[in-house]
């Protein structure tokens, strides 16, 4: 199975956010990697090889990104995880929105031609969640959103989609080629079952640690560089920033005397009751 | 040349989380003496495939000497020993782990570097494959005996451990303190003086370094001691009452090798290897000061803004940079393959064993009540700080290695 992984980086969500005028400041920011994104490395990794048998690949994982010089290093921790290869396109956050990131993400598919797009179901930092939805959409391919398990059955010709709504898990199956965005529980022991690596296995909670030997042979893999040019697409945004300001401050909260004032003051002041 | 390379910051990230989500949990239980290290280090091993890459290592390794070719740069590719072969990498792991446990770094370290590195230096193939390999995919526990209870700065001099000569082979005869693993391991390099009769004085006999293993009879350790500090890392003495053996203990398995430089290159090592542990200490006690002097408010401002916690923060910084400096040259001089000269690696010694005690108990100091608390993780690096200005060569051992060189010329 050939899977295209798609990444971001984002500023890190411990550290403290900072504004300069009618933006924020990333100055001094630590960039790593979108968390939702790992996971889907994750389980492309899980998808393309056989725990059961050394960890034997069996499949090509290639991971992208779209970010300057600097943002490629999400693919290099990416690349010493496991994956094979990556392709680098260059652009900068300013000038990206969730459907410049699909139309990218297009015209890869269609060099690439692979038979599942893994990606995360969103970028922590911006929450948009609709890259992968537009990516299906333009592709004309099925789609499975917040996948928290998945089973590849048909003899490779189609995934189970098991995906975490309100009322409890719903199971999908989804014809290959498709797109599938990846939930947290993605990556519990049990939750990708590829076929090949045995049903009982059980991986480590999380996505795995690069290893030293990976480390080092990431360097060593290929990464291509791309430009919008050169993919044919026009990055025209279609998200416009109107303002950038920092929630309100939290005001001190007050303490009550009794379930009666409480009750009260639910009722008077919180209209809630 | 005074910062690590992309890998080498990649694998700091890694080993990082590592340490904060599976070693920091059971920190506590390993220093109250209710958890050994050693699985936890096997854990780090299949983690981060040190194992795997140490077989394939080995197998080239024997490979070339199976075509008779000398070890060689064919060693710098990237699946090779990576950890011998790069000391960057060595280092950021001694740091990684040493901000998170120093004791745990201290029995990780005498296993692979000390135990492993005296067989690998010194041990021929067979000899390498036997005690070297099972110690450095962490199969076995390593410990490395020199000091004794009667020689510990005079460690050469004041040696009793004999090995007398006896058919072919060697009976080893005395007893080894203050040993980093000894009551759990499964692989000794011990040094002893090669002697012809058991009543000889063995004061000016050569020293030759020998590998044995747990169940060799005549061999036993003693129960792990209460020390002050580095409570993760399990300390004790061995026992050696008539332990015979052939020659192919005697690592190297020839006499004539200089037995003492063998030792004195594992000196080195030792000495060396303290600087990265000294900079993991410093960097997390510094960090952990800074944070804590901008929240605890004393007459309604940060401690921080008063100029007295300041001055402490400031030499905090200013040791940590000497350290990093002072790595860092280490490491591009191995790099080059220059040597440093004993005063060099003893003033390192020196001089980061001191600070990191400094910076420890500043930091404890800082933050007062709080900081002499188990809780907070200063006191145990207080404690841990305090064995490196011993171990590996006492200050005063390095003022007299360093002042030797001076006045020799």
């Amino acid at each position: 199975m050939k899977i295209l992984v798609s990444l971001k980086r984002i500023p890190d969500p411990e550290q403290k956010t900072r504004f300069k005028g009618n933006a924020i400041d990333f100055s001094g920011t630590n960039w790593v990697p979108n968390q939702f994104d790992e996971y889907a490395v994750e389980t492309a990794l899980r998808l393309t090889e056989n725990a059961s048998a050394g960890n034997a690949r069996d499949g090509e994982v290639v991971v992208t990104t779209i970010g300057t010089a600097d943002a490629g290093k999400v693919l290099s921790s990416a690349l010493a995880m496991g994956a094979d290869r990556a392709i680098h396109v260059d652009g900068a956050d300013e000038n990206l929105d969730a459907d410049i990131v699909a139309q990218v993400m297009k015209k890869l598919v269609e060099a690439e031609k692979p038979d599942l797009v893994l990606m995360g179901k969103l970028a922590a930092d911006s929450e948009g969640n609709q890259a992968g939805q537009l990516l299906a959409g333009y592709l004309n391919w099925p789609q499975a959103t917040f996948a928290a398990g998945i089973e590849v059955v048909d003899g490779g010709k189609a995934l189970l989609v098991h995906r975490e709504v309100d009322s409890g898990v719903e199971t999908k199956k989804v014809p290959l080629p498709a797109v599938v965005t990846v939930d947290l529980r993605i990556v519990a022991p049990q939750a990708v079952k590829n076929g090949k690596t045995a049903a009982t296995h059980a991986y480590a909670e999380g996505p795995r640690y690069a290893s030293l030997k990976g480390i080092m042979a990431a360097k060593k893999k290929p990464t291509a560089k791309k430009t919008f040019a050169e993919l044919g697409v026009t990055p025209a945004l279609r998200v416009k920033t109107v303002a950038v300001e920092a929630p309100p401050a939290r005001k001190a909260g007050i303490k009550v005397g009794s379930v009666e004032e409480l009750v009260a003051k639910l009722h008077n002041e919180a209209k809630v009751l | 040349m005074f910062d690590f390379s992309d890998e080498q910051k990649m694998a700091q990230q890694v080993l990082r989380q590592w340490c904060e989500k599976e070693l920091a949990p059971k920190v506590p239980a390993m220093e109250k003496g209710e958890l050994l290290p050693y699985d936890l280090m096997r854990a780090l091993a299949s983690t981060f495939g040190l194992a795997e890459m140490m077989k394939a290592s080995f197998a080239r390794l024997e490979a070339r000497a199976a075509k008779g070719e000398a070890a060689g740069p064919k060693d710098d590719d990237e699946e090779s020993g990576v950890l011998a072969k790069d000391p960057g990498l060595s280092a950021v792991v001694a740091i990684e782990l040493s901000r998170q446990c120093p004791g745990f770094m201290l029995a990780f370290g005498a296993s692979l570097g000390l135990a492993g590195g005296a067989v690998m230096a010194r041990g021929t193939l067979a000899q390498k494959k036997r005690f070297a390999l099972p110690v450095l995919t962490l199969e076995k526990i390593g410990a490395w005996g020199m000091t004794e209870p009667g020689a510990g700065s005079d460690a050469f001099g004041g040696m009793r451990t004999v090995a007398r000569r006896e058919n072919d082979g060697y009976v080893l005869s005395g007893t080894k303190s203050f040993i980093t693993n000894a009551p759990f391991a499964d692989v000794f390099v011990v040094y002893a003086k090669i002697v012809d009769k058991a009543d000889e004085d063995p004061r000016h006999r050569p020293i030759h370094a020998f590998v044995l293993e747990r169940g060799d009879k005549g061999l036993s350790t003693g129960k792990p001691f209460d020390k002050m500090g580095m409570h993760s890392s399990p300390t004790g003495e061995i026992f050696l009452d008539e332990v015979c053996v052939g020659r192919d203990r005697l690592l190297g398995e020839k006499e004539k090798e200089p037995s003492r430089e063998g030792a004195r290159d594992v000196f080195h090592g030792e000495r060396t290897g303290m600087a990265p542990m000294c900079l993991g200490i410093v960097e997390r006690c510094l960090e952990e000061s800074v944070k804590y002097a901008k929240v605890r408010t004393a007459w309604g401002r940060p401690i921080g803004e008063y100029q007295l916690m300041q001055e402490k923060l400031a030499r905090m910084y200013m040791h940590r940079e000497n350290i990093r400096n002072l790595l860092f040259k280490q490491l591009w001089m191995q790099k080059q393959g220059q040597r440093q000269s004993m005063a060099e690696a003893s003033a390192c010694k020196l001089y980061c064993a001191r600070a990191t005690t400094e910076v420890a108990l500043e930091a404890v100091q800082l933050m007062g009540g709080n900081g002499y608390m188990r809780e907070y993780v200063v006191e145990m690096m207080a404690r841990d700080a305090k064995l490196l200005q011993i171990g590996g060569g006492t200050d005063e051992i390095q003022i007299l290695t360093i002042a030797r060189q001076l006045l020799a010329s």
